[in-house]
């Protein structure tokens, strides 16, 4: 069973990646670079529509849609769910793994404790806290903690 | 494992200090945390607790053809004083290390080893591999598999009640920059058995959309059903409305049918709660940049489960100015509830929330204070509030060296009294920002 499903998988990743390499009409599809050209500075609210007047080019939506306000920052699961590939020019995977992981015995606003401008969950006493948030939004707590990241749950959750 | 992942770690080191000599484009970051915390546990004496933690990332991009790269993050931890977190001294854990080949046509791309896939209603992390790309005529692919990433082991049992292997994608349709339509699914081996836990099976399809009919206007969400209940899931969406530049207006739509949506989630025997019960969530928030220092916002949102509802509101305030090198914020939001969300044996789980913060950053130093308070409206463990109070102090020692440390006490139902410091060293080869050279 188990091996079934590597083998389907691995073919389909094989097929994909033999379309990619010879398919000359995939060549002519433009794609976003590496890596956002302009360096920018931490700790603002990027504005992309500062920089970047809102005409697209092919498929690319508004830039001004992300433009991280705090609307953007508190709701940005809707949006890496359809541009991941655009959030990795400017964030490396780390960021995003600094508050999504499968283990770490560190909340991310410790880890940053010196930059409490960044809208990081769990800050102040959360073990107090967690036992009504968790049953206002269990959903919420799923995103995370459902099937990841639970070492420190399974000490008090039987 | 835990000594596994430290001589990894170590190994990793010395990897990367020869991937630098081999002069690729590689970027190297570490943060090393010297935790030095005293509590005095309701009960228990006091305990003195000495972690040290180390995590480092590598990043080697431009190698081979100039299309390939390499990404690698993880951690180690080791207590030089009583145990911080679990029974372990020691502990660690490889966040992910993955290679990626992407050509630089049609966002495509094949990453293999560990990772993290994001697609639609899919957020997983697997050892395997994952391709993707656009395909003419606005369509796009995205196709992954291999074995599941293991969390801890639930109690009394010998697994965490995930199956081993793991497959999935998405398929997506965009128009211009106005709509994009995708459908995505992920399948999870069989569950094995186990003893105190019902054994669940994750499986999840969905269709995701996003919609801007209008420049200021646009609709964003997703749905998804779970074939082992035969039911819908989730069904999550937001609409902004952005009518001038410095104001965003949203509203947002949440409902989940519990044990569907929450079917795999073993630890709280997700696969036994009620089939037909919801939890449902709206909200509306408002945020206005008054000029380029001074931004508000509002916010509120209404809960509602089997047992009750719930209602939180509130407002922040944030300030930026001499080129964001002063930075504030103060917030307040109140949480009324229901009694059904109160923690046992309580009969409220209404309560208060402040929060203050202000920063200052320099060439050489850098400074931050922050407070947060929470004011129970009835008494838990005998408390009436929970506050933590945290200063950080610290100084560049070069553009991308830092040396910080911070103070915080705090005093909680959980703990009567709890004072801790950190000491950071932080070092990142590309420091600049964001974007560039990441
Ligand atoms: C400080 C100015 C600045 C800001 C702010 C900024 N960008 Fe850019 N961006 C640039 C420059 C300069 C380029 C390279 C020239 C170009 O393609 O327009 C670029 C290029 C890009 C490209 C590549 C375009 C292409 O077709 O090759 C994307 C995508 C992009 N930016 C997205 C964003 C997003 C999303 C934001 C907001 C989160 C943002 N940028 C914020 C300056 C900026
Ligand atoms: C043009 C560059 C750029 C792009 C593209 C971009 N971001 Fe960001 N993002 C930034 C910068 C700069 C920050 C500020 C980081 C800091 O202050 O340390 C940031 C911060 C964030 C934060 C953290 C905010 C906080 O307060 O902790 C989140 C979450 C985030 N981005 C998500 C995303 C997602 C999701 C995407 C893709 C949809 C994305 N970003 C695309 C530049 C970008
Ligand atoms: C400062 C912490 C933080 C950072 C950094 C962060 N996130 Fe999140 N993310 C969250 C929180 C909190 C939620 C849950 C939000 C909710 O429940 O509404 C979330 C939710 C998500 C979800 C939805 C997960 C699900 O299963 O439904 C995705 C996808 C996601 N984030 C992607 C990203 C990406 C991509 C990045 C990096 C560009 C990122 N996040 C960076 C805190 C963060
Ligand atoms: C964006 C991901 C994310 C979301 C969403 C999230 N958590 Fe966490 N949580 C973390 C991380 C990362 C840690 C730090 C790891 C640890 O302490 O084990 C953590 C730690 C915790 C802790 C330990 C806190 C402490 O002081 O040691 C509790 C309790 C907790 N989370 C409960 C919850 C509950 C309840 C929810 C839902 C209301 C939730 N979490 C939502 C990522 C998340
Ligand atoms: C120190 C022990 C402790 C730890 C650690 C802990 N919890 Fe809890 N949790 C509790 C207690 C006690 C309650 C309240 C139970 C009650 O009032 O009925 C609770 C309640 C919850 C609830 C609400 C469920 C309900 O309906 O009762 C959720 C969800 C939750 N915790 C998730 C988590 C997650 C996720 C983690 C790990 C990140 C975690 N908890 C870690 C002790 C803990």
């Amino acid at each position: 069973m188990s091996n079934r499903h590597i083998g389907i998988s691995f073919f389909m990743v094989a097929a994909l990646f033999a379309l990619v390499a010879s398919c000359a009409e995939l060549k002519s599809i433009r794609g976003l670079p590496e890596s956002h050209p302009e360096s920018l500075a931490v700790g603002q609210q990027v504005s992309c529509a500062e920089c970047h007047d809102d005409q697209q080019s092919g498929t690319l939506k508004a830039f001004d849609s992300f433009s991280h306000t705090s609307a953007f920052v508190k709701n940005h699961r809707f949006y890496a769910a359809s541009d991941d590939q655009l959030c990795s020019i400017c964030h490396k995977s780390s960021f995003c793994t600094d508050c999504h992981t499968n283990k770490v015995e560190m909340k991310p606003s410790t880890k940053y404790g010196h930059r409490p401008d960044r809208e990081m969950q769990h800050r102040g006493n959360y073990i107090t806290m967690h036992k009504i948030e968790g049953k206002i939004d269990p959903a919420s707590c799923y995103r995370c903690h459902g099937r990841s990241n639970n070492e420190r749950c399974v000490a008090c959750h039987k | 494992m835990k000594k596994v992942c430290c001589v990894l770690l170590s190994a990793l080191s010395i990897v990367s200090t020869s991937a630098i000599a081999l002069a690729a484009d590689v970027s190297v970051e570490t943060t090393t945390l010297l935790g030095i915390a005293q509590r005095d546990v309701s009960g228990a004496s006091k305990e003195n607790i000495l972690p040290a933690t180390q995590f480092f990332g590598l990043q080697a991009d431009s190698l081979a053809d100039g299309n390939l790269s390499l990404h690698i993050y993880g951690w180690g931890r080791t207590d030089m004083g009583d145990r911080s977190y679990s029974t372990d001294k020691n502990s660690g854990n490889l966040t992910y290390a993955y290679v990626q080949y992407a050509p630089d046509y049609a966002n495509a791309s094949v990453r293999a080893g560990r990772f993290f896939v994001r697609e639609g209603i899919i957020n997983e992390q697997l050892d395997g591999l994952n391709a993707r790309t656009d395909l003419p005529a606005g369509l796009g692919l995205s196709v992954f598999g291999g074995a599941t990433v293991h969390t801890a082991k639930l109690v009394g049992e010998g697994s965490d009640g995930k199956g081993d292997t793991l497959y999935g994608g998405r398929l997506n349709y965009r128009y211009r920059g106005m709509l994009e339509v995708g459908v995505s699914g992920v399948f999870e081996s069989e569950a094995p058995e186990l003893i105190a836990h019902p054994a669940a099976n994750y499986r999840r399809i969905g269709a995701d959309v996003w919609l801007a009919p209008l420049k200021t206007v646009d609709v964003i969400g997703h749905s998804s059903y779970n074939p082992e209940t035969k039911k819908m899931a989730e069904h999550s969406y937001l609409l902004n409305y952005k009518p001038a530049r410095e104001i965003v207006l949203t509203g947002e739509f949440n409902q989940h049918l519990e044990q569907s949506y929450l079917y795999a989630w073993t630890m709280f025997s997700g696969a036994t709660l009620n089939p037909d019960y919801r939890s449902t969530s709206f909200g509306l928030s408002a945020s206005y940049e008054i000029n380029k220092a001074l931004e508000v916002a509002a916010d509120y949102k209404h809960y509602e489960r089997e047992f009750g509802g719930a209602n939180r509101f509130g407002g922040d305030m944030r300030v930026h100015y001499k080129d964001n090198t002063i930075r504030g914020g103060v917030g307040y939001h109140y949480l009324g509830a229901d009694e059904g969300f109160s923690i046992t044996p309580y009969t409220s789980a209404s309560y208060h929330e402040l929060r203050c913060y202000t920063m200052r950053d320099s060439k050489n130093y850098f400074t931050a204070i922050d407070l947060l308070g929470n004011f129970f409206e009835q008494k838990i463990y005998g408390k009436s509030s929970a506050w933590e109070a945290n200063a950080s102090v610290g100084y560049h020692i070069t553009p991308g060296l830092a040396l910080s440390g911070d103070l915080s006490y705090g005093r909680n139902p959980q703990f009567i009294e709890e004072v801790k410091t950190i000491l950071r060293l932080t070092y990142n080869m590309n420091y600049p920002g964001i974007g560039g050279k990441k």
